[in-house]
């Protein structure tokens, strides 16, 4: 437990200084890598725990963005104020759409949340421009803070202390029970406990966490439209930075966060637009055929073979 | 002596079949119950039904004096009913002790994060039913059939159980795991457990209960002893044939 | 009035189609197949090829549209598929990604925008004093006739029969001595070619993109849900459910409404008869 918080402090020792040796587009960059970091993570927490996969998660991401918009757009309601509105409306929003759903199988709530995105993404687009701003979207929205530096510390801890938070939240009984109800939901049930109330507890978590990050991200932004917000291409991001990165363990979606977006990044001037997706798709495709359990569990392997040949060298030709 | 579990007139249609038909029988506080029938007989599907994995057509079901039917399946569990299954159903990723930690969980999610993740007790459920030390950070794929056995048991008394149902136990088991599963069963009886167990071993079933019911295409045709059961002449035929 | 009537007719009829292709995995590999939309997409892509761009007569551009779908169905699951098959989240994940990739590919291949698709019979009927297209008339005759033709196949052929046999208990038809492996391949080919005749018309109904393998989806989930998994009939119904749902709101309410009213019909009924209207298996 000790090693683990040491790790995590030095991980966010170094992130902090970071600023120092980069410039403000690299900057840039890791801001958009700790927002998807929060997106994949929100995402993990429910789908890669229970295995109820969710395609809906930019629907609740948009639900929290348009909300805050809206809200200080038209209303020029305060930020602290508007924010976790947003938060809240997402929480709401999103039990009463998905929590049916959540209810019966993984499958079914599998395609709902999918249907729900779609038609939304239409629905954004046509419903009552003079409030969501149509196609285009809502722009010249406030921000939060401004800057890259001050941007970049701001995304990284709060993406920092949603990590802490659902990483201990997992160590506890918790991590236990939402995974047995992937492994088989009908012995959870027959070992005592509601996986109703399980599931909708993640889902609350998941949506909770989605939330911030979309409101955050849109004041980073200071826009939204329905094409960034509602789209299989978002959806499709979040999903492989989770699976890339490692489902089920909270720092697998950080790392894969991290990887896609430097991958993006570098690939940028030598590939263009849909070749991108492709080349997603297919990495995705073969890390999760090949090592499903993602970055994660690579990094997991390299860190025992490392804490063994240390512990060889400790203890005469003792190891574990 | 006061009636545990008392099923009443259950029947439960599949498609134009009947698996279970108009079946009624009780177990009493601490007795044991074989429920024994040819295959195909409705067993199963009868432990589905007081478990609420499937729904009874007809018929009602009392436990303890109560009509449960609009109970779930974790609720009668809460109330005190578990059970195994003839397919032992680990948690395929987890250790022997963390799947006992899931059947220790109360079904309180602020309890469940705040639960002390290095607890004895399910060390000591584990060891109660015979693991030893090593095995229990062992993983299901690793285990033996009758380790798969125990583990099923030991999470399923991990719920702190009043009634408890033993689907098919001993199948798949050595001599000696026969045994030593045997042994471990009549200590929980004489601690005060209720059971009913269904298995093919009638020759291990016998000392293990005080009552027998047996079952033929989903229809009760014989209720006692075990002696009076095996020699009464219905039941001869069910597995003998005419 | 009778103009909704017989419009939702012609539409619940290419709905049925697309959502008995769908239930079909569903029901017998009991696997989420999330590229099923692909094979719609495919179904209208091939055609276009092969009727627009390289103007080939009708029936053997349909034809090779159809097996443009058997072939990547089977693809799908020899190759992803089958190796998965004990882990459905990873079904659902690995065929979305695979929709997703296909989508790629045919933004590649055909460029991003939107394509309109002639009608396979140009003009119109007047039925009733309504004026319909002959196309949709087209779409509602065919589907009404491969659906009636898989019903025969799968009451009255012997393989038939033994997919009917594993949609109903898997481990049971292995145990009868059911080829598990080939009865999942003629399913996969047969979605495949169900999807890719929907594809078609669908294709001329509406028009071709690289996004519209998400649409068939949606209509495929709404009758799962509101229907239930294990019976065509369930299917049929479900689909005039959804498809008069969908003509009256776009025709009576308001068309940007469109899928609105749908979902909140499979929000009701998963709070009210989550096995559906007639399912057959316990939720």
């Amino acid at each position: 437990m000790k090693k683990t918080l040491l790790l995590w402090a030095i991980f966010a020792g170094l992130m902090c200084l970071l600023p120092l040796f980069a410039s403000s587009g690299t900057l840039r960059v890791f801001i958009f890598a700790n927002f998807l970091a929060i997106f994949a993570m929100s995402w993990d927490i429910l789908s890669g725990y229970t295995g109820y996969i969710s395609f809906g998660h930019p629907f609740l991401i948009g639900i929290a963005g348009y909300t805050t918009a809206m809200l200080t757009r038209h209303l020029g309601t305060p930020l602290f104020l508007s924010m976790p509105l947003a938060v809240l409306v997402t929480m709401a929003g999103g039990t009463l759409f998905f929590f049916p759903a959540l209810r019966t199988r993984g499958t079914y709530f599998a395609l709902v949340t999918l249907a729900f995105m779609e038609v939304t993404y239409g629905l954004m687009q046509v419903v009552k421009p003079s409030l969501t701003g149509g196609t285009r979207g809502l722009s010249g929205l406030p921000l939060l803070v401004t800057g890259a530096i001050p941007n970049y510390y701001l995304s990284f801890f709060v993406m920092f202390l949603i990590a802490l938070g659902l990483w201990a939240l997992t160590r506890s009984g918790l991590g236990t029970a939402l995974s047995a109800i992937r492994m088989d939901e009908d012995a959870v049930k027959s070992a005592g406990l509601s996986t109703s109330k399980l599931k909708l507890f993640a889902f609350m978590l998941s949506a909770l966490v989605a939330g911030i990050g979309g409101a955050l991200y849109t004041h980073y932004l200071g826009s939204i439209s329905p094409r960034g917000m509602f789209d299989i291409n978002f959806l499709f991001t979040i999903l492989i930075a989770a699976l890339i990165g490692g489902e089920q363990s909270i720092v697998g979606p950080i790392l894969g966060a991290y990887f896609l977006t430097f991958l993006l990044e570098y690939l940028r001037p030598y590939i263009p637009g849909a070749w991108r997706f492709l080349l997603y798709g297919v990495i995705a495709l073969v890390v999760y055929y090949y090592a499903p359990k993602g970055l994660y569990s690579i990094f997991q392997a390299g860190a025992n073979r490392f804490g063994k040949k240390t512990r060889r060298n400790g203890q005469y030709g003792q190891t574990t | 002596m006061a009636k545990l579990l008392d099923v009443q007139s259950f029947t439960k249609k599949f498609g134009g079949l009947f698996a279970v038909y108009d079946l009624s029988f009780h177990v009493d506080e601490g007795e044991s119950l074989g429920l024994i029938g040819p295959n195909g007989s409705g067993k199963t599907t009868t432990f589905n039904m007081i478990m609420r994995e499937l729904k009874q057509d007809e018929g009602e079901i009392y436990f303890e004096g109560k009509e449960i039917s609009r109970y779930s399946t974790h609720e009668r569990v809460k109330m005190g009913i578990s059970r195994t299954y003839q397919i032992p159903r680990p948690f395929r990723e987890m250790s022997v002790t963390k799947n006992i930690r899931v059947g220790i969980m109360p079904d309180e999610i602020i309890r469940i994060i705040s639960m002390n993740s290095q607890s004895d007790t399910e060390r000591e459920i584990g060891k109660s039913v015979g693991f030893k030390e090593h095995a229990l950070a062992m993983y299901p794929r690793e285990l033996s059939m009758g380790d798969l056995r125990r583990l099923e048991l030991a999470r399923a008394l991990a719920t702190n159980p009043k009634l408890l149902l033993l689907d098919e136990v001993f199948a798949g088991l050595t001599v000696r795991e026969i045994s030593e599963l045997s042994e471990l069963l009549k200590k929980k009886r004489k601690e005060g457990l209720t059971f009913i167990i269904v298995s093919h071993d009638l020759k291990t079933l016998a000392p293990l209960v005080d009552r027998v019911v047996v079952v033929n295409f989903g229809q009760l045709i014989a209720d006692g002893s075990f002696e009076d059961v095996i020699a009464n002449k219905k039941v001869k035929e069910a597995y003998l044939g005419k | 009035m009778i103009g909704i009537i017989i419009q939702g007719f012609l539409l619940s009829g290419l709905y049925a189609l697309i959502a008995v292709g769908f239930t079909m995995i569903f029901s017998v590999g009991r696997v989420l197949n999330l590229a099923y939309g692909v094979y719609i997409m495919l179904g209208g892509y091939v055609y276009y090829v092969l009727a627009q761009v390289l103007s080939l007569p009708k029936i053997p551009s349909f034809l090779g549209a159809v097996l443009a779908g058997v072939a990547f169905g089977i693809s799908t699951y020899l190759f992803l598929v089958r190796r998965l098959e004990d882990n459905p989240i990873a079904v659902e994940i690995s065929t979305l990604i695979l929709a997703v990739v296909m989508q790629a590919v045919i933004i590649l291949v055909f460029s991003p925008a939107p394509r309109s698709m002639w009608p396979l019979v140009p003009g119109v009927i007047h039925l009733f004093g309504v004026t319909i297209s002959k196309n949709i008339f087209l779409a509602m005759i065919v589907s009404w006739l491969v659906l009636g033709a898989l019903l025969v196949f799968v009451h009255k052929t012997q393989l038939g029969r033994a997919i009917r046999a594993v949609s109903m208990d898997t481990k049971g038809s292995l145990i009868s001595g059911i080829d598990s492996s080939k009865i999942n391949i003629v399913t996969w080919a047969l979605s495949g070619a169900l999807g890719a005749i929907a594809g078609v018309f669908f294709a001329t109904y509406t028009q071709l993109d690289p996004a519209m393998w998400v649409f068939p989806l949606i209509i495929a989930v709404a009758v799962v849900i509101v229907g239930g998994i294990g019976s065509i009939m369930g299917s049929l119904v479900a689909a005039h459910i959804v498809g008069f749902l969908e003509t009256i709101t776009t025709g009576v309410i308001a068309p940007e409404l469109r899928g609105v009213f749908t979902l909140l019909l499979i929000i009701v009924i998963l709070i009210i008869v989550p096995k559906g209207l007639l399912g057959r298996e316990e939720i």
